[in-house]
């Protein structure tokens, strides 16, 4: 994995090289369009997890704070902010952008950090703007979205000097839904009793499916690691020892602490079993009518759903997966997954009647993280399950 | 009235905003509409035959939000959701989110467990306003939330409605324009904070009587010709998403400065831009917003704002520049080193004061904003 992922990092390098234009693009994007009209995308979340997983992202966001930038922005954008405003490189100098796309489906501290960073790499910004969907689909975003894509679509075809190719699209589209179709069976067996594979190891497997989708370097990605599970089972090798409880958990997990963190749940036999955030990736297009079925797939996915809307979505998962309880990660990085869990937490109880958490941490910067208070948290919640 | 008596009623409004509004209610047996800053068509609401009320008068005490929002929330969004928690707010019968940024997006969730009202709704706004898709999305989420008002009083609103309620309203904006320049010309007859306080407390009343008020106010101020030239003024903008405690302008005035102008949610961003009160009102609601001045909020294509606020900084002849940072708002935050460079560039000098509502204790910000007013040249105004 380690591998692959330097291997990427060397191929926006060489991209660059090439002369094949790089285009920074947000994990919720249709990736499947940059693919298709022949770009390389690099993808500056993933940059921020990895400085932060490297415990560095204090390091770099200082740099960024020296400019102004407060530490309560989304650590992500202040490793990409920090590493742009210093000379030092302590995780390797960012891709830099030769165009810059953005979805706001996730949230807004994206679009405003690829807006500042095109005006410092001086390049074409694209906001593919994404207003947020109730309970049910609504047609008017849907046709918003669809209008923006063939805007997105011109403006790739002026910064290209060339048309767009539809049937590329369509055959990236495919490996995309086999890709999504692999790995949602690959998240499935964490529901196995008990099972080989958990949300840290999809946390550690995700990279592909986030940044690769649409390549068949993906496809086969997942189908080794399929085949790896299925072996798995086969010789009866599970994810942690003497499995007990299965949990869900709410969203990025803590990079600098993930180690730290899965033990602590190992040692209560406490499988993480199923997060909305590994979920995600869970496209299935129709290419017969790509644009629209883009914009389907993209604007109804959870990240952009109202309150009641998540709720319900946790609540489907956590059924799914048959868990015993939950654990919210308030993630003070994360305005837009972070409010509303307080309330949450005790609708979802009420519903279910599963024990739950919330408790307090930063996804990267450990300045905001505080061992004690985290497992002033986690320890009741642990005898909770133990004596239910 | 004497000018003073009318400045008297508005201070009493915004001291006390739910006090008046409910008084409006009782009298009026009407409903009250509360909606969040910023950008939200009053518009329609009024047109709809209910009272539309800015929520951001209210002092909420903080504590309230701790159980649904976290501490590092902006202190509007958590002010105003403890306002609510607190109960301040139960003459609402409706509440409108403008959906802004990552906090409004996810507030009325939480506002509809925790105070639930009849109406409620999220005004989607399009965050890119350049591309032709912007207004014809925009153009269909302001049918969407007609059709609901409409749903909820039972009754079509008729386009001549729609444009008399925007004709009132492009009057209001008109009125507090030429009160700003009574500020900027005769500052001895108005504090910058009695034109702040006066805007806020516009944003809760009903406007026919702000109209009604202000028209006495402004024939009485505009009579008065020449400032008092005691002492040479320093001429200010200042630049924000909200402006709060409004305290911050007294030790602005105290020490010889004056506001000149300003992009604030709470200022210029409300009073600037009318609608057209020909054609398809709608229409003409969508080209307002989309010609508005640029701001965090929104993506800025055509016009960058800190292109934007040099240039009015210039053209207002403005001999410094305050920014404010209303602490955990991210997206007034991702602007300021650009806003900040630009003035570097163009030698108007600039300072940030970080501001919130409540928590900031107001003789530290009096000190920075004593030192800034110095540098600039200020003095003593008593
Ligand atoms: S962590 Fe949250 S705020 Fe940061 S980029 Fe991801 S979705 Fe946006
Ligand atoms: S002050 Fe900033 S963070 Fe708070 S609601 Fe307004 S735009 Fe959002």
């Amino acid at each position: 994995m380690k591998e692959l992922m330097a291997d990427y990092y060397t191929r926006g390098a060489e991209a660059k090289e090439k002369g094949i234009p790089v285009a920074w693009v947000t994990a919720v994007f249709p990736v499947e369009i940059i693919y298709a009209a022949g770009l390389f995308p690099f993808y500056p979340e993933n940059f921020g997890a990895v400085a932060s997983a490297r415990k560095l992202a204090d390091k770099l966001s200082s740099a960024a704070e020296a400019k102004g930038y407060a530490h309560d922005l989304c650590a992500y954008s202040r490793c990409g902010l920090g590493d742009a405003h210093s000379r030092e490189h302590p995780v390797g100098e960012i891709v830099k952008p030769d165009l810059l796309l953005c979805c706001n489906t996730q949230c807004g501290s994206l679009s405003k950090w690829f807006e500042v960073a095109g005006r410092f790499y001086e390049a074409p910004y694209f906001l593919l703007d994404a207003p947020q969907i109730g309970i049910e689909p609504d047609e008017l975003s849907k046709q918003y979205y669809t209008a923006q894509l063939q805007e997105l679509i011109a403006f790739l075809e002026s910064f290209n000097g060339k048309k767009f190719d539809y049937d590329r699209l369509r055959e990236v589209m495919a490996y995309a839904n086999e890709a999504c179709r692999l790995w949602n069976e690959i998240l499935e067996t964490a529901a196995l009793k008990p099972a080989p594979f958990g949300f840290f190891d999809a946390c550690f497997h995700m990279a592909p499916i986030v940044t690769w989708r649409g390549t068949p370097q993906a496809v086969n990605y997942y189908r080794n690691l399929q085949q790896e599970l299925e072996n798995r089972i086969k010789n009866k090798v599970f994810a942690i020892e003497n499995e007990r409880f299965k949990l869900y958990f709410d969203h990025i997990p803590l990079w600098p602490k993930l180690r730290w963190f899965s033990d602590i749940c190992a040692s209560h036999h406490a499988l993480v079993a199923v997060s909305q955030y590994t979920h995600s990736w869970a496209y299935s297009f129709d290419l017969e009518r790509p644009l629209e079925s883009l914009a389907e797939n993209y604007t109804e996915a959870f990240v952009n759903r109202v309150f009641d809307y998540r709720i319900q979505r946790k609540i489907k998962l956590m059924q799914r997966y048959d868990v015993d309880g939950f654990m919210l990660f308030s993630n003070r990085s994360c305005k837009p997954n972070a409010f509303g869990l307080y309330d949450k937490k005790n609708i979802i109880s009420k519903i279910t009647g599963l024990p739950g958490v919330v408790f307090e941490a930063d996804m990267s910067d450990l300045r905001f993280f505080s061992e004690a208070h985290v497992l002033a948290r986690l320890e009741p919640f642990f005898e909770q399950l133990e004596s239910a | 009235m004497e000018y003073k008596e009318i400045i008297e009623i508005f201070k009493g409004a915004a001291a006390n905003p739910g006090g008046q509004a409910g008084q409006w209610k009782k009298e009026h047996e009407g409903k009250i509409f509360g909606f969040l800053l910023t950008d939200v068509p009053e518009e329609l609401v009024h047109a709809a035959g209910f009272l539309p009320y800015a929520v951001n008068a209210e002092e909420g005490m903080l504590d309230f939000a701790d159980a649904h929002l976290q501490t590092w929330a902006c202190s509007f969004s958590r002010n105003s959701l403890a306002a609510a928690v607190q109960g301040k707010l139960s003459f609402l019968d409706g509440l409108i989110i403008p959906q802004t940024c990552d906090t409004t997006r996810m507030l009325m969730g939480i506002w509809k467990h925790v105070r639930p009202l009849s109406f409620m709704e999220n005004y989607r706004l399009p965050r890119q306003v350049d591309r032709p898709s912007a207004g014809d999305y925009l153009h269909g989420e302001l049918k969407r939330l007609k059709e609901r008002l409409e749903d909820f009083r039972g009754r079509e609103i008729k386009e001549d409605e729609l444009t008399e309620s925007i004709s009132l309203y492009n009057r209001n904006r008109r009125l507090l324009r030429r009160l700003y320049m009574v500020q900027v010309k005769t500052p001895q007859l108005l504090s910058s904070k009695d034109l702040f306080t006066i805007i806020k407390a516009s944003m809760v009343m009903p406007r026919e009587k702000v109209n009604f008020l202000l028209e006495q106010l402004l024939a009485a101020c505009e009579a008065v010709t020449g400032s008092d030239h005691k002492v040479e003024r320093r001429r200010l903008l200042i630049s924000g998403t909200l402006l709060e405690p409004l305290e911050l302008l007294d030790f602005i005035n105290e020490k010889g400065g004056l506001i000149v102008a300003d992009d604030l949610q709470n200022g210029s961003r409300y009073l600037e831009a009318d609608a057209a009160e020909n054609g398809d009102p709608l229409e003409a609601l969508v080209q307002r917003q989309l010609k508005r001045m640029p701001s965090a909020l929104y993506e800025p294509q055509k016009q960058r704002r800190a292109k934007y606020l040099v240039n009015l900084a210039r053209e207002k002849g403005a001999q410094g520049v305050l920014f404010l940072h209303l602490k955990f708002c991210e997206p007034e935050n991702y602007d300021y080193y650009d806003n900040m460079q630009a003035m570097e560039k163009a030698g108007i000098p600039a300072m940030r004061v970080e501001t919130a509502f409540g928590g900031i204790p107001p003789g530290q910000l009096q000190t920075r904003v004593h030192a800034f007013m110095e540098m600039l040249g200020g003095e003593d105004v008593d």
